[in-house]
């Protein structure tokens, strides 16, 4: 039963991850009044990658794009998705610690193509992750005193008992927090200073070609679900709705009925951060770190004050 | 569109998504490119056929070279073409690759592309349309379902050829060879 679900959970993030991908580019080529590509193209891209003769840089190339992919695959099995939850122990704990190891996989095999595009680009991304994990961390820190547990799934079954965080009034501030900090964690435009593909040439990804930017591309669209999926869970209730599913929960319709919630709560998610990426120009780097170390830290701080004086 | 047929896609995925998935390095050589917004913009729209530009060659597989070649570019051009994974593609863009168009006698300019990098389809004219590109686009797509968009594999098979012609025209070259005698 283990075994199927790590599976099933991997296989659904991929899928869902690479659906996500072409939703996305759909959705931005429909608000510039374009027809826009089929959604499977990302999908279509992968295997031409994989069909095509890349180039590699040396054994660290290769060792840190593996690095990457797998720590996303890691990160999405501490994930609840929906009833689905394949390692249910560590729980937020782990969580924060894997979001790391996504750009550090990326920076080695930036360094060891040893192109200058590649390193400017992978500092870029550092430091906007130095950026968001301060606010993250102070989140995080105040869902985990509020409900007294680091459990992912206890969180969303507290959640399915007492309502959504997001509209529980102690947990708001971090709630909005975490709203402005996710294009950050998405990486999309108002932040998208470590990609900048007209500034810096793609910045990280600029030397990899062939299986590396197929695996590039995959462990993109695992990353977009798991910041997707941990602001579900923690905020929005994971696969509840208002106590429509209470009377089916157990059954293997409930499941997968939880499942498709969860997936749907995540595509509006999604789409909202799609708007904001469509309208918003590009911060520079030092704009980025000053505006997230200060209103989504300030807020968040404030947040956690709350909590810690409703307790 | 054969886009769906599910029986090409499984006989040889690789093919078909190579010719579905066209990423490009334009190369701004001359007014060529001017054509190349409206293509990729809102107007005409390239991208409803996955044809997206971008930023480094290494992961395009579509050479577009657009306008006149000088001898200074076309060392440019030499080296991003063999940076490029295989399978790749060229296509050069006007009347100005093909013969030197209104350069044809011009003491730096280069007559003929074909001659120091293989050329799998030119779009004539001065200058094309941007329909013109999707039809000269609809044709590779035909040329690839034939196997007939060969360049990268003549590119190999003659690379002591090309090699000479690039010498030939820019003196001693300061990058090694792509193929050595041993991975011909």
């Amino acid at each position: 039963m283990n075994i199927i679900s790590l599976i099933i959970s991997i296989l659904l993030a991929l899928i869902t991850g690479m659906f996500f991908l072409g939703i996305s580019r759909k959705i931005m080529a429909r608000i510039q009044w374009r027809y826009g590509p089929p959604i499977t193209q990302p999908l279509i891209d992968v295997i031409r990658s994989f069909s095509q003769m890349g180039i590699s840089h040396g054994k660290l190339f290769d060792f840190g794009i593996i690095l990457s992919f797998t720590g996303s695959i890691v990160l999405i099995l501490f994930l609840p998705i929906g009833n689905l939850c394949a390692l249910t122990s560590g729980g937020l704990l782990a969580v924060l610690y894997l979001m790391l190891l996504t750009p550090f996989g990326i920076a080695l095999s930036a360094a060891a193509s040893a192109n200058p595009v590649s390193s400017i680009g992978i500092s870029r991304q550092f430091l906007l992750s130095f950026a968001y994990e301060l606010p993250l961390l102070l989140i995080l820190l105040a869902v985990m005193t509020h409900y007294h547990t680091i459990s992912l799934v206890e969180i969303v079954n507290i959640q399915a008992n007492s309502g959504w965080a997001f509209g529980s009034w102690a947990l708001v501030l971090s709630g909005i927090a975490y709203v402005l900090i996710l294009p950050a964690i998405l990486g999309v435009r108002p932040f998208e200073v470590a990609g900048a593909v007209q500034e810096i040439s793609s910045g990280p990804i600029a030397e990899f070609s062939g299986k590396h930017l197929a695996f590039v591309t995959l462990q993109h669209a695992l990353h977009t679900f798991a910041a997707l999926a941990l602001f579900v869970d923690v905020f929005l209730g994971g696969w509840t709705l208002f106590g429509l599913l209470n009377p089916i929960s157990g059954t293997i319709w409930g499941v997968l009925l939880g499942i498709i919630i969860f997936l749907i709560k995540m595509l509006i998610v999604l789409v909202l951060g799609i708007f904001v990426n469509a309208v918003f120009p590009r911060f520079r780097i030092e704009q980025a770190m000053k505006y997230l170390w200060k209103w989504p830290t300030l807020i968040s701080f404030i947040g956690l004050i709350i909590v810690m004086l409703v307790n | 569109m054969d886009r769906n047929k599910i029986s090409k896609w499984l006989k040889n995925p690789g093919k078909m998504a190579n010719k579905y998935s066209f990423h490009v390095v334009y190369f701004c050589t001359g007014c060529g490119i001017i054509e190349i917004p409206p293509s990729i913009t809102t107007r005409w729209d390239a991208e409803r056929f996955g044809i997206i530009p971008v930023a480094t060659p290494r992961q395009a597989n579509l050479f577009l070279i657009t306008g006149y070649v000088s001898t200074k570019t076309l060392a440019a051009i030499i080296r991003t073409y063999e940076q490029m994974p295989e399978p790749k593609y060229t296509v050069a863009f006007g009347s100005c690759p093909i013969n030197g168009g209104m350069y044809y006698d011009s003491y730096n300019t280069i007559t003929s592309l074909d001659k120091y990098i293989p050329v799998d389809g030119y779009i004539a004219g001065c200058m094309p349309r941007p329909e013109a590109i999707f039809i000269g686009v609809t044709h590779l797509w035909k040329l690839i379902d034939m196997d007939k968009a060969d360049g990268y594999k003549r590119y190999r098979e003659d690379y002591v050829h090309y090699r000479a012609n690039q010498e030939q025209i820019l003196g001693e070259l300061d990058w090694p060879p792509l193929f050595s005698k041993e991975n011909l």
